[in-house]
């Protein structure tokens, strides 16, 4: 294994998509609490909220896919 | 079975393929003139046909009182209808209804394939089909954009005036990379990337699971950790109807919103 670089390619990807991950998962986190918060404040405006929240996780977690896929594009190549 | 030839029970504890790409890619059936047809084709017009004769059989008559398949088919055009083209573009949403409906039935159909026994493929996993349903939103969007803001759609994106004249260079820089390169980019992938997710995941835990419940006999207790994996693996594919409708959804409503951002550019 010494000084066999070819074996860690593979591992460094996994590793960058872990770092990846970290971010989109401290964000939908975020929008998650703050909207069941929301929800609690105001039950009535439950629908809009669900919707606006959808949103935002789409969004924020858009993120972590594109490393979900370059993580197979590095572990390819 | 790909994974069962190759699994070695005995070191690994999961059975995984060396190559992903067996997983998404299929033996060509036929050549028609330079097109390669295999199972992913086939099962895209299959999604088409079954599109076409859902909207077909429930609401071919107009009765009074509908029937429960045209009633819960009638629910699903009013969520559309309301919750997406109206609630979010407004009352022009009515024109681009046909638009957002054939795409949200298209999608779901194509997820949905996913956890559809005997299929257990979505066609929306290969990258061809969500990169094109995004491109054609791109362009319908650029085209509302310029067609309703003439040329102050680009400059106004380039040189916001809302913004302090220091930080404008800056904002209008990010504004003009995130709409006119990375929308088509991140709501094509958003989509391919779930599915991907999804179809890889309940393919390696439920052929685990199975691979090593069977090998049972012959390993012994180490054999009992496929239990383990079809139980997740059954849990995941639950989990996936759910994500398979809801990224229809999404998918539709970003198109909605970004063609909304287009015709409400001011704001």
């Amino acid at each position: 294994m010494e000084g066999n670089i070819e074996a860690l390619t593979g591992a460094l990807s996994l590793v960058g998509y872990g770092l990846g991950a970290v971010g989109p998962g401290i964000g939908i986190g975020i929008v998650a609490g703050n909207a069941i918060t929301a929800m609690a404040r105001q039950p009535e405006m439950q629908g809009t909220i669900r919707t606006t929240m959808f949103l935002g996780i789409a969004l924020t977690e858009a993120l972590a896919l594109i490393g979900f896929v370059l993580f197979f594009i590095a572990s390819a190549g | 079975m790909i994974l069962a030839s190759e699994c070695d029970v005995v070191n690994e504890v999961i059975c995984a393929p060396a190559d992903v790409n067996e997983l998404f890619e299929f033996p060509a059936i036929f050549t028609l003139g330079g097109f390669v047809v295999s199972r992913t084709e086939v099962l895209m017009i299959f999604a088409a046909l079954v599109t076409v004769a859902v909207l077909y059989f429930g609401l071919r008559q107009q009765r009074l009182v509908p029937t429960k398949y045209g009633a819960a088919l009638e629910g699903l055009v009013g969520f559309v209808r309301d919750g997406i083209a109206r609630d979010v573009i407004g009352t022009e949403g009515t024109k681009y209804l046909p638009y957002l409906m054939t795409m949200f039935f298209f999608l779901l159909i194509g997820n949905l394939f996913e956890v559809a026994p005997g299929i257990n493929f979505p066609i929306t996993s290969r990258m061809a089909i969500p990169l094109f349903l995004s491109l054609v939103t791109y362009v319908i969007f650029m085209f509302v954009g310029f067609a309703r803001n003439n040329f102050r759609y680009l400059i106004d994106t380039v040189w916001p005036k809302a913004v302090p004249i220091g930080l404008r260079w800056l904002v209008g820089l990010i504004e003009l990379v995130s709409i006119f390169l990375l929308r088509p980019i991140t709501l094509a992938v958003r989509l391919f990337a779930n599915m991907v997710a999804g179809h890889l995941m309940l393919t390696l835990l439920l052929t685990s699971g199975l691979i090593f419940i069977t090998a049972i006999p012959e390993i012994g207790i180490k054999g009992t950790v496929g239990v383990f994996w079809f139980a997740l693996g059954l849990f995941m594919f639950c989990l996936e109807i759910l994500i398979a409708v809801l990224q229809a959804y999404i998918f539709t409503l970003l198109t909605a919103i970004y063609i909304e951002s287009s015709i409400h550019f001011e704001h």
